[in-house]
């Protein structure tokens, strides 16, 4: 018989009571995937979950659980988790970064006052991450943040993902930083077109030009 | 004789700037240009539509450019084979070697300049001179 | 008292739209063309007016920011929220085409064919999946198929259940396949027959609440359209989370099509079928 309407089914084993979190660190570092990948969504409102998280992240080896784990830290978004999620930044796998920096997107408020560090790391690869978590911030932060890079950065790459942010805001303030850097790496066309156009972006935004 | 059916490449980088500045000097060059900002959205295009040749950044939201590779070589079908130009940031060995065993058919450090851009596209896309 | 720049039409220069789509390209995904550009100065104008934003400028930081969700208030516009049987109908095809032999294959014998509506509206998508089943589904009287249909809003589930509709929502349906499935209801209304009415599931769900969700079970296919693309990025984790653990593994989730799961979440896998890009829980667990 088609189109049958059957009764309410079971649930998936999640009409169950709060689970306590001794259990849930248990689950993390015991379960198979679908309990680990339980325990992770569950532990996302149990702030004092973060260090038994982010050693999970560590060990995982299943992207979704990996997945879940991120997320429950990013809903915690305490200065705690964004401290746990920061150390995989640097991590040699490129997909355990890109979850790592679209956890710190995710908790931006938290992971905001973390930025001006993350943008004079010694490493050139985390300096860009920081560009990308910029770019979401209010107008005046990026300006502020990218002109004090912008002077005294020296890694060609770092500078582009800084002038990428700028190209978006077009803020007038920028046009100094913005000039001093294409006359400093005048032999890289694709920052000097990459300038040109956050300059006009910045021009065209300027008071006196406003119509 | 001139090909008819332009070639199609998809670029794939989070960032604005260099996709702009990529499509400029491809298209100037007679290729069509297809984007994409992260691996999951370049899975969608190359299933989509087809292109002879794949310029991929590592480092994207979502999906980075090598797990896309892999995802991309691990399918078994005629499109798993398109010529990948993977470019990076980073140009330590091991990172090389990593894109290799990814799936990539050539690797160049960042910032390309337009016209090795181009003269890379033009070979992987089995282009005459002249 | 502050003043409100009355924006001329048209309002953008050439790199102010260009600005303004890079910038909603990488957020929504969406992708628009010189052709939609009187549409997007059109929708720029209007929401000024709204938002009474000084200048463009202004309006574009706000957007920016995402102030109340202006991200949202914005792409609502390009989206048909207007909702009738049968849209969007090639992921009904590629249903009855590719979806359900995809997971017929992956499923024991007897095991019923479970599929949700989540955002359901007032109905119309669950019943035009009942109902494309019956009409173009060979194998439809072969297996046992639940229906269910969700949503937020209790006033819509209401409406669902009573199944009553206008000529605008039939608009797209065949009179044979109107005469075949609806009764006259009063002069400009038309009733969705018992029978099959009673053959689809309501219930009211917030797609966030992971309890609500769960209780529901897994589902071998979700149309879940127009609803991410409102939601924050942890937001749109969370749904995605919760859409992962509504799935079988192989199960398959459709989203509008406008939307991406590139802007989503990275849990899905693309599929791509004839007439539509799909995305699938993958089959085994996941492994590095």
């Amino acid at each position: 018989m088609p189109l049958i309407r059957k009764p309410p089914s079971a649930g998936s084993g999640t009409a169950t009571p709060a689970p306590d979190p001794t259990a849930l660190v248990d689950a993390l570092a015991h379960g198979n995937d679908d309990e680990r990948w339980s325990a992770a969504r569950a532990a996302a409102d149990y702030p004092s979950m973060v260090p038994a998280l982010g050693d999970a992240v560590a060990r995982e080896r299943s992207p979704a659980v990996r997945e879940a784990l991120f997320s429950a830290l990013a809903r915690i978004a305490t200065a705690q988790s964004v401290e746990a999620v920061l150390p995989f930044l640097r991590s040699d796998e490129a997909l355990l970064r890109t979850e790592a920096s679209d956890a710190l997107l995710a908790m931006r408020s938290a992971a905001g006052p973390y930025v001006p560090a993350l943008l004079k790391d010694q490493d050139p690869s985390i300096r860009i991450l920081a560009c990308v978590l910029v770019r979401d911030m209010p107008s005046r932060d990026v300006a502020n943040l990218c002109c004090e890079l912008l002077s005294s950065e020296s890694d060609i790459n770092v500078c582009a993902a800084a002038v990428e942010a700028l190209a978006e805001i077009g803020e007038s303030s920028a046009l100094p930083a913005l000039l001093r850097c294409a006359e400093r790496f005048r032999d890289t066309p694709f920052l000097q077109f990459s300038i040109r156009l956050a300059i006009e972006r910045a021009r065209s935004h300027a008071p006196s030009t406003r119509a | 004789m001139p090909d008819e059916v332009a070639k199609r490449v998809l670029v794939v980088d989070d960032a604005a700037l260099v996709r702009l500045y990529y499509r400029t000097a491809l298209e100037r060059a007679g290729f069509e240009v297809a984007e994409a900002l992260n691996g999951v959205e370049a899975l969608e295009h190359v299933l989509a539509e087809r292109f002879d040749l794949l310029v991929v950044d590592v480092n994207m939201p979502q999906m980075d450019g090598l797990s896309f590779l892999r995802t991309l070589r691990a399918k078994n079908l005629p499109l798993s084979s398109i010529p990948a130009l993977v470019t990076s940031t980073e140009s330590a060995p091991r990172r090389i070697a990593e894109a290799n065993a990814a799936g990539a058919n050539f690797y160049i450090v960042k910032p390309l300049r337009a016209e090795t851009l181009v003269q890379y596209a033009s070979l992987f896309c089995g282009a005459r001179h002249g | 008292m502050r003043q409100v720049h009355v924006p001329e039409f048209p309002s953008l220069t050439q790199d102010e739209f260009r600005r303004l789509c890079e910038f909603l390209y990488r957020r929504t995904g969406m992708i628009f063309t010189e052709a939609k550009r009187y549409y997007v100065e059109r929708r720029v104008v209007d929401r000024m007016l709204a938002t009474q934003a000084a200048s463009c400028e202004d309006y574009f930081a706000r957007l920016r920011a995402n102030v109340s969700g202006e991200i949202e208030q914005f792409v609502n516009a390009f989206t048909i929220n207007e909702t009738y049987f049968y849209r969007e109908e090639h992921q009904l095809t590629c249903l009855t085409s590719d979806l359900l032999a995809a997971r017929l294959s992956a499923k024991g014998r007897g095991d019923p064919i479970r599929i949700w509506s989540v955002p359901c509206s007032t109905g119309e998508e669950p019943y035009s999946i009942a109902i494309w089943l019956l009409e173009n589904w060979p194998h439809v009287d072969e297996h046992d198929i639940e229906i269910v249909g969700s949503d937020i809003d209790t006033a819509a589930v209401a409406l669902a259940r009573a199944g009553v509709y206008g000529k605008r929502a039939l608009m797209r349906l065949p009179p044979r396949v109107v005469d075949k499935y609806f009764a006259p209801d009063g002069g400009t209304s038309w009733r969705i027959l018992d029978e099959l009415r009673e053959s689809v599931r309501f219930t009211a769900v917030n797609i966030l609440d992971r309890a609500a969700t769960g209780s529901h079970g897994r589902f071998d296919v979700i149309f879940c359209r127009n609803v991410l693309i409102y939601f924050d990025d942890i937001a749109r984790r969370n749904a995605a989370e919760n859409l992962f653990e509504n799935l079988l593994p192989g199960g398959f989730v459709c989203l509008g099509h406008t939307e991406s799961m590139s802007r989503v979440s990275p849990l899905f896998e693309v599929a791509r079928f004839a007439d539509a890009i799909v995305y699938q829980r993958p089959e085994v667990p996941k492994r590095a």
